[in-house]
């Protein structure tokens, strides 16, 4: 599972978690501001623990993060992170397996032909730059020497899982009651988290320190497989995931954000096993991972066996590297204009700051005065211009650097670029005009409702404090909100004011392609002059609008003959249009028809 | 009073073994692990169980852990009473409810209000049920249930908003031929149910146009009334302060006119499966499939042993994950898919739906598809393992407690019966239904509910790639059947293309 920083919706909602408690109208008891009591402790080795005691519950939610996300890619390795991720659930020296001293036996020479094909695809390349293939690692191309390879490596595949213990790992845990096992990867962490029942605590110990103690990576050919095709239904089957990947790399230009978190399809063929080995050495080293439990347990009989189970492994030898490319600053604004199967919409995209930067409760409670039912978007694009079905920002601060996005999907006949001029017009008055104070209650009183409202779900409060932990500071779940309750009008105006320049601005406009519309226009249009168009295809609405209120048949057949007498009076130009005037008249009587027998119940 | 935390009985509470287990060593495998047990007694509905004057009962679950309260009112206003001259009318009254003003307040003013009290405030309706909800700060608990009883009594369908409601409705449907996902959704559901049965069918641009201010109003007059309806209600509050605050509300409501005839249960879809092979064009990468037939129905009582076999059946052959069959073999084993796996609907007014599903890359369509109809050959032709039938029983009791995990949960969890006719024992003999499975009950169910030889066979994607399929492969996506191909709908009119 790929996990984009967005994370969910719930968690986009916490942005805005301001307390004030007196500002809401009626009197009342001041619930004080929500605090999470978190127990921390940390082993010798470095291994982080979170505890939240919820003594109602009959399970624990518990799960780790590894700090490690695909910003600490390379070119090359893009999709390591995340096809990492996949591993972990593969089994371990204990898990999965028949006969462990075959089974790596197996692996080993697995890796050996891998290799050599490796280097066959080196040739391929060579081939495919020198324009004597399409692509070098179809199966159309493949080579001779490539094709006894891949036979051979079949064979040893087929020979492991004869001696497999088929998703042992995944068994273990269902049949003891685990359940929302998942993991996820984004640019700057990788997530595992499960729910087992209290009394199974122990085995949550077990199986999370077998497998970052004990991996075996086994199967690893046959995951890549399926991350390419997690891939494909990501990002190459949906409506715009290609053009999203595309404008990401656009956005960052140094920084190593811009490459997709699943990784490039190039890199994904030849990702190697050893890499994957180096990486876990570094990456998911005790001092590089950090644990949380919520749910009913004990606490001291959790450090107990934190100690005994985590507790096997020792420091890294080498501290993971941080990530030290920093982005560059943008000098001038970069559009993409794109065409897909998709609604026409619009993105603008700022560079803003990171986690934990000063600005970003102000950033957060601008997008707060900006979203929802009466935000100021929603009020004009939406209710007012009628120019969008939808329009938000989104403030996303994430470990290394943030960005701030407008995004709006296009009504009727309005244009994306209409939008993007809308949205500008939007922040000018933020910048120049006066907010007024009960607005900016508004969107503080909401924030008083979420920020308990995030702590209704155990499984949902471990989620973020993995998450926050991921991003630098787990704190960030009990300051948040104390922070953006100090954020004035004056502070929303200044960032308002400094991040939003004319050539920092990174847009997408995303246009419906041509032949998938339903409004396209007809070919008997085309030949009209542009102005023409404009007025036959408001006609056409009219029309079927007039139509849509009409049941009875009678008259519709009345309307159709009344057509006939005005084409024939009608100039020759216009000749062709008729026919479709009266399709929609026939489409509705159709319509009727079908809905006549059908009240009878039948089919 | 937080009445379900004295529900849980924890042994692991004497803690005394588990000191024990912290220093002894570290078992070679999990399975030599030892676990305190978990005594989990099912909450019983009669406490949670109350009833106003009027006679509508409500589930009150009290949880003051956090300030808030959360209220659901279910009521009888789904798709399934909606006129067929009149389709999206329900789901339009629903929505509008919300979003178009109500009682005192235009909907500017509502929208305002709500969000300055913080107040989430939902209006929905489906198929076969329609619901208001509201979670508020128990501190502004008055003012947030007034703007409740006001959208659910006297809502305004102003009609500007409903103009907007319109619009953007229009918007979404030029998107249904976008997403390959939507396309099979849509086609899936009419396959199984026919176009006109109110749970499949679609509203078109003229259906939609054709909705008028008046007939929302009417069709709320009419179906939005105390008759039918179940309320939950759960969080910072005592049931006899919930009472209270209903009581006087519910005292307030004059509904006007005669009580409506109300088909229960809803209508089934009169609609029979036509077995085959059938594609729709779309050039993507890869293809997304679902594969096949009816599924079952539960009886009155929710006691046919069959159910609770057919739902470790299909957890043994597609729907457990990765300790399921279909998983394990395309997603584990091939690598040819990022979901894989098989649903086993047992509907409550009509049979659900039994289901493979995959998306895979198109040469490998036919190929995914073969070894996930041999699975489903294998469970009819051989008895399951005692290890996979322990695992899927296993799974289904020791997570069963997490049904009830919070106040909410179990409020909504009886009001949901309610409303649907599910008897209590249901819950108080789960654990034991479930126990009862045994391998010869797993493929009795499996030889009389699933029909490999008689599926839809739906899929979306590119038919040169999928026909032309895996050259390192013997199966071919003509073995089954003879591909009908589907056109794609105008997405506004739902006509057929081309």
């Amino acid at each position: 599972m790929i996990q984009r920083p967005c994370l969910s919706p719930r968690l986009v909602l916490l942005a805005l978690a301001a307390v004030i408690v007196p500002v809401l109208p009626a009197a009342q008891a001041a619930p004080t501001q929500a605090q999470v009591p978190v127990e921390v402790f940390t082993l010798d080795n470095g291994m982080k623990f979170l505890l939240v005691q919820k003594p109602e519950a009959t399970t624990v939610s518990a799960g780790w993060v590894a700090h490690v996300g695909s910003s600490n890619e390379r070119p090359g390795i893009t999709g390591l992170t995340h096809l990492f991720e996949h591993m972990m659930f593969k089994g371990s020296h204990t898990l999965g397996t028949k006969d462990i001293t075959r089974d790596l036996q197996i692996i080993e020479e697995q890796e050996k032909l891998q290799e050599k094909i490796r280097r066959i695809y080196d040739e391929q390349r060579a081939r495919w730059r020198r324009g004597e293939i399409d692509d070098p690692f179809a199966a159309a191309n493949r080579t001779a020497p490539e094709a006894e390879l891949q036979k051979q490596f079949q064979a040893l595949v087929d020979e492991q899982r004869s001696l497999m213990i088929k998703d042992e790992f995944d068994k273990v845990y269902t049949e003891a009651g685990g359940s929302s096992m998942n993991a996820f990867t984004n640019q700057d962490m990788t997530v595992y988290f499960i729910t087992v029942p209290a009394n199974k605590l122990e085995l949550w110990f077990w199986m999370e320190s077998d497998r970052l103690y004990n991996l075996v990576l086994r199967e690893f050919y046959s995951e890549r497989d399926v991350v390419t095709e997690e891939r494909r239904l990501r990002t190459e089957s949906t409506p715009t995931g290609k053009y999203d990947e595309l404008f990401e790399a656009l956005v960052w230009q140094s920084h190593p954000y811009g490459w997709p978190v699943i990784g490039w399809p190039s890199d994904l063929k030849v990702i190697s096993k050893e890499q994957a080995e180096e990486y876990y050495r570094v990456h998911y080293a005790p001092n590089n991972v950090t644990a949380a439990l919520v749910g009913n347990f004990d606490p001291k009989l959790v450090k107990e066996l934190a100690a005994k189970y985590f507790g096997r492994a020792s420091r890294g030898a080498v501290d993971p590297p941080s990530v030290v490319t920093m982005e560059i600053p943008q000098l001038a604004a970069q559009k993409l204009t794109a065409e897909c199967d998709c609604q026409p919409e619009t993105t603008v995209t700022y560079k803003t700051v990171g986690f934990g930067h000063k600005d970003g409760f102000a950033l957060d409670v601008l997008a707060g005065l900006m979203n929802g039912r009466t935000g100021r978007l929603y009020k004009s694009l939406v209710l007012d211009r009628k120019i969008a079905t939808s329009a938000n920002v989104r403030q996303n601060s994430q470990k290394w650097a943030g960005t701030f996005s407008f995004n709006a999907e296009t009504k009727g006949e309005a244009t994306p670029d209409q939008l993007e001029q809308a949205w500008y017009g939007e922040l000018k008055k933020i910048q120049e005009e006066p907010i007024p104070a009960e607005e900016l209650q508004k969107v503080k009183n909401q924030t008083l409702g979420s920020s308990f409202r995030r702590l209704e779900n155990p499984f949902f409060l471990l989620i973020q404090l993995l998450v926050f932990d991921g991003l630098g500071d787990w704190t960030h779940v009990n300051t948040w909100t104390a922070r953006t309750l100090a954020v004035t009008e004056a502070d929303v105006k200044r960032v308002a004011r400094e991040y939003f320049a004319p050539e920092k601005r990174n847009i997408a406009l995303y246009y419906r392609k041509a032949g998938t519309a339903s409004e396209e226009v007809p070919p008997e249009l085309a030949e009209l002059p542009a102005e023409m168009q404009g007025m036959v295809k408001n006609q056409l609405k009219a029309i079927r609008q007039q139509v849509a209120a009409i049941s009875d048949p009678a008259q519709l057949q009345q309307m159709l003959a009344g057509m006939e007498t005005r084409k024939a009076q009608a100039p020759p130009q216009f000749q062709k249009i008729f026919p479709l005037f009266q399709k929609i008249i026939e489409e509705r009587l159709a319509q009727l028809a079908a809905a006549a027998p059908a009240a009878g119940g039948a089919q | 009073m937080k009445p379900y935390r004295a529900l849980v009985v924890l042994a692991l509470l004497a803690g005394a073994w588990f000191t024990a287990s912290a220093t002894a060593p570290i078992p070679a495998h999990p399975r030599d692990l030892k676990y305190g047990p978990l005594t989990f007694e099912v909450p019983k509905a009669d406490k949670y169980q109350f009833k106003l004057k009027n006679g509508i009962p409500v589930y009150i679950a009290p949880d003051h852990s956090l300030p808030l309260v959360d209220i659901t009112i279910w009521i009888r206003a789904g798709a399934f009473v909606e006129p067929l001259e009149k389709i999206g009318l329900a789901g339009m009254a629903g929505t509008m409810m919300r979003r178009g003003g109500a009682g005192p307040w235009t909907a500017e003013q509502f929208d305002e209000r709500a969000d300055f009290l913080a107040a989430n405030l939902t209006s929905f309706a489906g198929a076969t049920e329609a619901q208001v909800g509201l979670n508020a700060l128990s501190g502004q608990l008055d003012p947030s249930l007034d703007l409740l009883f006001a959208m659910l009594t006297q809502p305004r369908f102003q009609q500007d908003r409903i103009d907007v409601e319109k619009g953007n409705m229009l918007e979404a449907m030029k998107q249904r031929n976008d997403d390959a996902d939507s396309i099979l959704r849509r086609e899936w559901a009419w396959k199984m149910a026919g176009e006109n049965h109110y749970s499949s069918r679609q509203p078109t641009q003229g259906s939609l146009e054709a909705l008028t201010r008046q007939d929302l109003a009417d069709f709320h007059r009419k179906f939005w009334r105390p008759e039918g309806m179940v309320i939950s209600v759960s969080g910072d509050i005592a049931p006899k302060e919930a009472l209270a605050r209903l009581e006087a509300r519910f005292a307030a409501w004059k509904p006007e006119g005669p009580k409506p005839a109300v088909p229960w249960p809803p209508a089934k879809p009169a609609h029979s499966l036509e077995p085959g092979l059938y594609h729709i064009e779309k050039d993507i990468p890869q293809a997304k499939v679902s594969i096949g037939h009816q599924g079952a129905q539960w009886d009155p009582k929710y006691e046919n042993p069959d159910m609770f076999a057919l739902m470790v059946m299909n957890d043994i052959l597609g729907g457990g994950g990765f300790t399921s069959r279909i998983t394990k073999r395309v997603r584990s084993d091939e690598g040819l898919a990022y979901s894989a796996g098989s649903q086993f609907g047992v509907g409550t007014y009509w049979p659900g739906t039994f289901r493979i599903f995959f998306q895979t890359k198109s040469a490998s369509t036919a190929y995914a598809a073969s070894l996930s109809l041999a699975e489903v050959k294998r469970i009819r032709n051989e008895a399951v393992s005692a290890d996979e039938l322990a695992t899927a029983k296993n799974s289904f009791i020791e997570t069963f407690p997490r049904q009830f995990e919070s106040a909410g949960a179990i409020a909504d969890l009886f009001a949901a019966d309610e409303y649907i006719g599910r008897p209590h024992a249901y819950w108080l003999k789960y654990r034991d239904n479930l126990g009862k499975v045994t391998e010869k009950d797993v493929q009795r169910v499996a030889q009389r509910y699933l029909d490999p030889g008689k599926v839809v066979f739906l899929l979306v994607g590119k038919w040169e790639d999928i026909l032309k399929g895996d050259p390192d492969r013997t199966a071919k996506i003509t073995d089954f059947g003879t591909p009908v191909q589907l056109p794609l709908r105008d997405p506004l009119t739902l006509q057929p293309l081309k």
